[in-house]
């Protein structure tokens, strides 16, 4: 007896929850929204829905809202985000992140002493969305911002948010710093193996073959040199930290992400240590595929190159050092 | 007491600097106006160290001085380098431990101080700076050699305090053996 | 040789704020403190490393917190951090660090932060020479990064003053939402001079405020920002900067006369350490019976531009404007724009770390006056 609501004016048609319901109860309006989308709405009938909210959870336009019984809401909207609709592409993740790293803090009660830090590239605008402090900081720059505030207010839950132009290539140094010195800050690094603001040129991240605008023959590795992890790479160092890769094209990796980017805040609200969480994200525009082949393409491209889990955990206490 | 300035010059760890220091200190301790200016940089590293301390009665112009009246030298390349430009009439005291070449400079008034053996004497022998400023301070009367001692004794403090009193007397050593010689203005 | 060690004092026991020998690196770094600034981010370069190694020690004897960070690029974006979050920040560097903390300097500027930077200039272009010098004059005063901003830079010309124009700077940074710059050279940063601290012990936090990012629990969420995709926004935004600037323009000029000031025949306009050697020269000259003063802007942006041209028009008709700078030419365009065509300006420069002899410059004022 679950029902869900479809918000049509923030639905862009990305048709992700279309895969995810396993009872096929959400379909395509034959209508556009008033921002030009083909929306999508609830096909069956409330005792066809379980409330089972993986369609909400895969949503990452924050557009729909769940019900397993009238009097028992199963996702809820949560209040970390702002209402402005995003400005990211249909079939984008960015929306994703935004919304379990918001969810996480609002559970952990941390949203009144988060700073969070947009980087340049297409979460620029990130802190029109994230609903508390922000900064907006100059490309690459995030975790030296983020050491400074740290720094300076350790009762604040600083956490910086970027692509992987902006982390991987320009802020390369800032990155492996901020991480060296074990900087107790977290880290929320979007990888989708391009760059996305400019219009799709070659990331330090794109995959060996990959055709970006400025590797219009595939990536040469022989001459652009090979895919960076940047999550071994930081795991590589001595100083304690934890780093985990995650995934946010569906909702069962969405789930997971979840546990990572909690556990990483959960590091810096205790003072453990520095937090570092990736995150493979989709970016059909610039791939040039669709929402659906977008998410096809990070399980059988881009997780190969780059596989998800926990890669470092801090030592427990009284364990090694 | 008039302005004046000296530059002292070595080899870097044969503490000019901090001879200097102590120079500014006492001076500035009696009231005047003084500045500490170093050389800097790559040349500090294992090559020659020196510095130009200026003291007077008004606030120091400039604390650069290419022709100063008085010259204390540790070491040959110091005195080859820096003895042409002091001014004529001015002080040269040279270390004659480390240097056995004719100073070169009639107009000036040269005081010889065999820096190592009057620091052994004093019983630190690594204090030969303190020689070398001691002759300095005897032969111009620049500062009370008390303010001198004073500076030496709050710049040894802690671990170091133990050298104080043979640094003390190192210096007057020196300040003994300077005050033998008369400058001839 | 570093005098990090606690500074011997004199007169220690009369009341008064004991005197102190320190480097002028140490009194900048000491002087912030002073000031309430208990935060610092920076990376090692000579000449002003000495800022580092003395506040790395004395910053946690006052609680406070030292970073060294990888680079110039991260210092200056560690200072945005921090005073984004509200807390006196400060970051030092010489010449070449400071061309690569250009890029977060017009961030804080944009977003109106307060914080502090030290130049302690040294010769240029490229690598240069670590020697004094004032070439950084245009980058001050010029801005280093891109966009319509501004720097307030001040120089000072002895130890002593740096310690005070440090405590200014905090001051002016709070009072504009602005970075403000003590631009020195290596020969003040190197050499020790007395210094007399007139502010006691760790100086108060910066004052509450409504832009700071401390976490937006019971309150309006805060963003510190400068991107503004609408241009009627950014230009507004520009307006409001310029009306900051203006008012800093109108309002902070420092300068001061030196020498014949009750009637000269030549005046030098000169700053920093170059005015110091200026003093000297003029002091030689004043005993020959030659009437030379000296003008020497504190601020160099605002530059005093209407005192200047007032002390121009003091002179005769026929007397004399030489700029005197340790670079070629770069002091002079403020001093230009100051006689606004009124008069010629003669120059005197060099470069690389050579610093000119009293000597020297009264020679050329003789030359000047046509009394060699």
């Amino acid at each position: 007896m679950g029902s869900v609501a479809i918000d049509d004016v923030r639905c862009k048609g990305c048709g992700r929850c279309i895969v995810e319901c396993p009872r096929d109860l959400i379909g395509y309006s034959n209508e556009l929204n008033e921002r030009g989308y083909q929306y999508v709405v609830f096909k069956g009938e409330p005792e066809d829905c379980s409330g089972c909210a993986l369609c909400a959870i895969a949503c990452p336009d924050e557009g729909i809202e769940v019900w397993r019984r009238p009097d028992a809401q199963t996702f809820v909207t949560t209040t970390g985000l702002t209402e402005r609709m995003t400005h990211y592409c249909p079939g984008c993740t960015h929306g994703v992140v935004h919304r379990i790293t918001a969810e996480v803090l609002e559970e952990l009660g941390l949203l009144g002493r988060a700073v969070g830090i947009a980087p340049v590239g297409c979460s620029v605008l990130a802190y029109e969305y994230f609903a508390f402090d922000m900064f907006e900081a100059a490309h690459g720059r995030a975790p030296a911002v983020a050491t400074g505030a740290k720094r300076a207010r350790p009762e604040c839950i600083v956490f910086a948010y970027q692509g992987d132009g902006d982390l991987a290539s320009i802020g390369g140094n800032e990155i492996l710093h901020a991480a060296n010195r074990g900087e107790k800050i977290t880290v929320i690094f979007i990888n989708n193996a391009v760059y996305g603001m400019t219009g799709g040129q070659m990331a330090p991240t794109t995959l060996p073959g990959q055709v970006t605008t400025t590797s219009p023959f595939g990536r040469d590795v022989a001459d652009t040199g090979r895919p960076l992890r940047v999550s071994e790479l930081l795991a590589s160092l001595g100083t304690p930290a934890f780093i985990a890769r995650g995934a946010a094209h569906d909702s069962k990796s969405a789930i997971k992400l979840k546990q990572y980017i909690k556990r990483a805040f959960e590091y810096q609200r205790d003072g453990t240590c520095f937090s570092f969480v990736e995150v493979l994200s989709t970016c059909p525009t610039n791939w040039g595929l669709s929402p659906n082949e977008a998410t096809r393409w990070v399980e059988e491209s881009m997780k190969p190159c780059y596989p998800v889990g926990v890669l470092k955990e801090p030592p427990s206490e009284g364990g090694e050092t | 007491m008039s302005s004046t300035e000296v530059l002292m010059a070595g080899f870097g760890g044969q503490g000019m600097l901090l001879a200097g220091k102590l120079l500014a200190q006492a001076a500035m301790a009696e009231g005047r106006e003084v500045s500490w200016l170093p050389s800097y940089g790559p040349e500090m590293r294992g090559g020659t160290a020196n510095v130009i301390v200026c003291l007077g009665d008004e606030p120091i112009g400039s604390p650069l001085i290419r022709h100063p009246r008085s010259l204390i030298v540790m070491n040959r390349p110091s005195l080859e380098k820096f003895g042409p430009k002091v001014r004529p009439g001015g002080v040269i005291v040279v270390n004659r431990t480390m240097i056995d070449v004719d100073v070169g400079r009639d107009d000036c008034t040269v005081i010889d101080v065999d820096s190592r053996a009057v620091a052994r004497e004093a019983g630190n022998e690594r204090a030969a700076n303190l020689a070398m400023l001691g002759a300095w301070v005897g032969a111009t009367e620049a500062v009370p050699p008390e303010a001198i001692e004073a500076a030496i004794d709050a710049e040894f403090t802690g671990d170091k305090a133990k050298h104080a009193a043979t640094n003390r007397a190192t210096f007057r050593a020196g300040l003994a053996l300077g005050r033998t010689v008369e400058v001839t203005p | 040789m570093t005098t990090t060690t606690a500074p011997t004092t004199s007169e220690a026991s009369t009341g008064a704020p004991p005197k102190l020998l320190m480097k002028g690196n140490e009194a900048l770094a000491e002087a912030a403190i002073r000031a309430g600034c208990l935060h610092f981010f920076g990376y090692p370069i000579t000449p002003q490393t000495e800022v580092p190694e003395y506040l790395v020690k004395r910053l946690p004897e006052v609680g406070g917190v030292f970073v060294q960070a990888e680079s110039e690029v991260a210092a200056v974006n560690m200072v945005f951090g921090a005073a984004g979050v509200g807390v006196k920040c400060l970051t030092s560097s010489s010449s070449p660090g400071i061309s690569l903390m250009a890029e977060g300097m017009s961030y804080i500027a944009a977003c109106e932060l307060p914080c502090v930077f030290i130049n302690i200039m040294r010769a240029g272009p490229g690598l240069g020479g670590i020697l004094p010098a004032q070439s950084d004059y245009h980058q001050a005063t010029r801005g280093h990064g891109h966009g319509d901003y501004q720097v307030l830079v001040l120089a000072p010309s002895s130890v002593q003053e740096a310690a005070d124009l440090m405590l200014l700077a905090f001051e002016l940074a709070e009072k504009y939402r602005n970075p403000v710059m003590v631009c020195a050279d290596g020969m003040i940063g190197q050499m020790m001079e007395p210094v007399v601290f007139h502010a006691e012990g760790a100086g108060p936090p910066m004052a509450d405020n409504d832009w700071a990012l401390t976490g937006c629990e019971g309150r309006e969420r805060r963003i510190v920002n400068s991107l503004y995709l609408a241009p009627e926004e950014l230009h507004a935004h520009n307006l409001a900067l310029k009306e900051k600037y203006d008012r800093a323009a109108r309002d902070e000029p420092r300068w001061e006369l030196y020498g014949a000031t009750e009637g000269y025949d030549l005046l030098v306009v000169s700053f920093g350490t170059m005015a110091r050697i200026v003093k000297s020269a003029i002091d030689e000259l004043t005993d020959e019976g030659l009437r030379v003063a000296l003008f020497r802007p504190i601020t160099l942006n605002p530059f005093p531009y209407a005192a200047c041209r007032d002390a121009m028009d003091a002179l005769p008709r026929d007397g004399k404007v030489l700029d005197v700078e340790m670079s070629m030419g770069q002091l002079i365009t403020d001093v230009k724009l100051a006689a606004a065509g009124s008069r010629e300006i003669a120059f005197m420069g060099t470069a690389g770390g050579v610093v000119p002899t009293p000597d020297e410059v009264a020679a050329r004022i003789r030359e000047e006056l046509g009394a060699g």
